[in-house]
């Protein structure tokens, strides 16, 4: 898989929970900010 | 920053109501996204098609949406709070138009590729 260092990151929109409530969460509510995505396996499992 | 799995939004919810003893991650400020199509992870490259479910990838995406850093550890290897906020903060530096050495923490010098001999002559051990 190729790098995806120095290329728009892809776009995503999605639904998602925050502290008990669900929204939904997009890569356009963080223009202008600086974004750390970490992706896991699977909830339940050792982080 | 965000964290996302293949998993609901509902066991997203049920994951961050669970105590921390009992392998929950209660008291979680950040939010989890439900990849339940797995389009998330395949874009991102970090997809495993055969059973299905996510690596262990990072991604620090600047203002402009860009990926300025990234890495990708397997299922078992948890990643490391310090190592990620280091990325991070080199990565904000590097916005100023500096170059982030090896090694370099915030608060220590990076350098100015126009000046680069200065650096050296300062930090030379």
């Amino acid at each position: 898989m190729a790098s995806l260092v120095g290329q728009k990151a892809p776009a995503f929109k999605l639904d998602a929970c925050l502290k008990g409530e669900f929204k939904q969460v997009s890569l356009e509510d963080y223009k202008g900010k600086w974004l750390v995505v970490a992706f896991y396996p699977l909830d339940f499992t050792f982080v | 920053m965000i964290g996302v799995s293949i998993d609901s939004k509902f066991s997203h919810k049920a994951w961050m109501e669970s105590p921390r003893a009992k392998g929950g991650i209660g008291g979680l400020t950040i939010p989890l996204l439900a990849d339940l199509n797995k389009t998330m992870s395949r874009d991102y490259g970090v997809l495993l098609e055969g059973p299905g479910i996510a690596l262990r990838g990072t991604f620090f995406i600047d203002g402009d949406g860009v990926v300025q850093a990234e890495a990708v550890n397997n299922t078992a290897i948890g990643r490391d709070g310090d190592d990620i906020l280091r990325t991070l903060l080199a990565a904000q530096e590097s916005k100023k138009g500096v170059v982030c050495p090896m090694n370099w923490k915030k608060g220590r010098d990076a350098i100015n590729p126009k000046e680069a001999a200065k650096y050296f002559e300062k930090n030379a051990k």
